[in-house]
């Protein structure tokens, strides 16, 4: 097993990836935008798997949450993975509906030992109904989660402790959260064990106002800034395990000459923190 | 924290007049909402900031979804 590079696979990009996949190791797809496609798209996804190494992404669970998730939001995953076959497949630590009402995105679920628990039995869950259990992704927030008393890491590697699952470890939210927040990224790498980090997400953003200040919004529309780079160099020299990096891009898509160079950085990073790792030191 | 709790901010992050509400009186909110002492406390710490911008944030994501031939979430965490 190596190191792999991939992109998020999108509609804009389909061609280019396509057309580069002796450069593109692996494609990530979004689960929930193939729930209700009709069984042609899901066979045109198996042969996309049958091409290149493809995992799911699925954004719609809300799996980071006191409440148990319904039956009938796994059931889907269930069957995609079924008719697909990904190597893997990942959801959020996040929540995304409450007392009925949906919040349309990703939010950060307040951090008490009750939220962690209640998403240990969530991914429980999806493992008894999907038959494996979600790689877990940490999201972005621009609010500080109300009720947390623990910080981030620590919520985080409970998680992982309680559910035994792997961390799907997105760098850019990391990174946003860090500045957002006032912390040191480091302290969060710190505390997660390095047999969980199975995988990496790297994106761009945009500062927004808010109030006297800014605030990083983690917005996809952007490319990989330095400190998400710096962040990948650091997790190649502290954690040996083979991980798969994705870069995401839901917008204002440039060329693929350019999303291509961003994975070459990317390998360029990751590869130089290996070399400083006491592994790469002793070879 | 509690299934109500998480209701209650899924509440104020998508209803701009409830949200109005609640900066304007954060703990009776609470209370009228049926969250308990504990509950209550944590929210009159609100990131009133950060709430704002994620409210903001959520509306625009779920106008995104909304429109015709978007095939993914508007975004992917």
């Amino acid at each position: 097993m190596r190191d792999r590079f991939g992109l998020g696979w999108r509609n804009e990009l389909a061609a280019g990836i396509l057309s580069n996949l002796d450069r593109i190791d692996v494609v990530e797809v979004i689960a929930d935008d193939y729930f209700d496609a009709p069984p042609r798209q899901t066979r045109a996804l198996r042969t996309l798997a049958s091409q290149v190494p493809l995992v799911l992404h699925g954004v719609g669970l809300g799996l980071a949450s006191c409440v148990p998730v319904e039956a009938r939001r796994l059931a889907p995953m269930a069957r995609l993975v079924d008719a697909v076959g990904p190597e893997s497949w990942s959801e959020h630590l996040a929540f995304v509906r409450g007392g009925g009402r949906e919040i349309g995105h990703l939010a950060a679920p307040p951090r008490t030992s009750a939220t962690a628990e209640g998403t240990a039995a969530n991914l429980e869950r999806a493992r008894k109904t999907v038959g494996t259990r979600p790689l877990v992704e940490n999201v972005a927030t621009l609010v500080d989660p109300p009720g947390s008393d623990r910080p981030e890491e620590d919520w985080v590697a409970g998680v992982l402790a309680a559910s035994g699952g792997d961390l799907l470890l997105d760098l850019h939210n990391l990174h946003a959260n860090a500045v957002n927040f006032g912390f040191d990224p480091r302290s969060f790498l710190d505390r997660m064990p390095s047999e969980k980090i199975a995988a990496i997400h790297l994106a761009g953003g945009r500062w927004i106002a808010a109030g006297r200040g800014r605030r990083l919004l983690d917005d996809h529309f952007h490319d990989v800034p330095d400190p998400v780079y710096d962040l990948l160099r650091e997790v190649g020299r502290r954690f040996p395990r083979p991980l798969t990096v994705i870069l995401e891009r839901d917008g204002a898509y440039p060329g693929m000459a350019s999303l291509l160079a961003q994975l070459d950085h990317a390998r360029a990073a990751l590869a130089a923190g290996r070399a400083m790792s006491d592994t790469g030191r002793a070879a | 924290m509690s299934a109500a709790f998480e209701a209650f901010l899924a509440r104020i992050y998508v209803d701009d007049e409830a949200r109005r509400r609640f900066l304007a009186e954060p703990r009776e909110e609470a209370a009228r909402a049926g969250l308990d002492a504990s509950e209550q406390e944590a929210l009159t710490a609100v990131d009133r900031v950060g709430l704002e911008l994620a409210a903001r944030s959520f509306a625009r994501k779920r106008a995104a979804a909304s429109r015709p031939r978007r095939r993914w979430w508007p975004f992917s965490g």
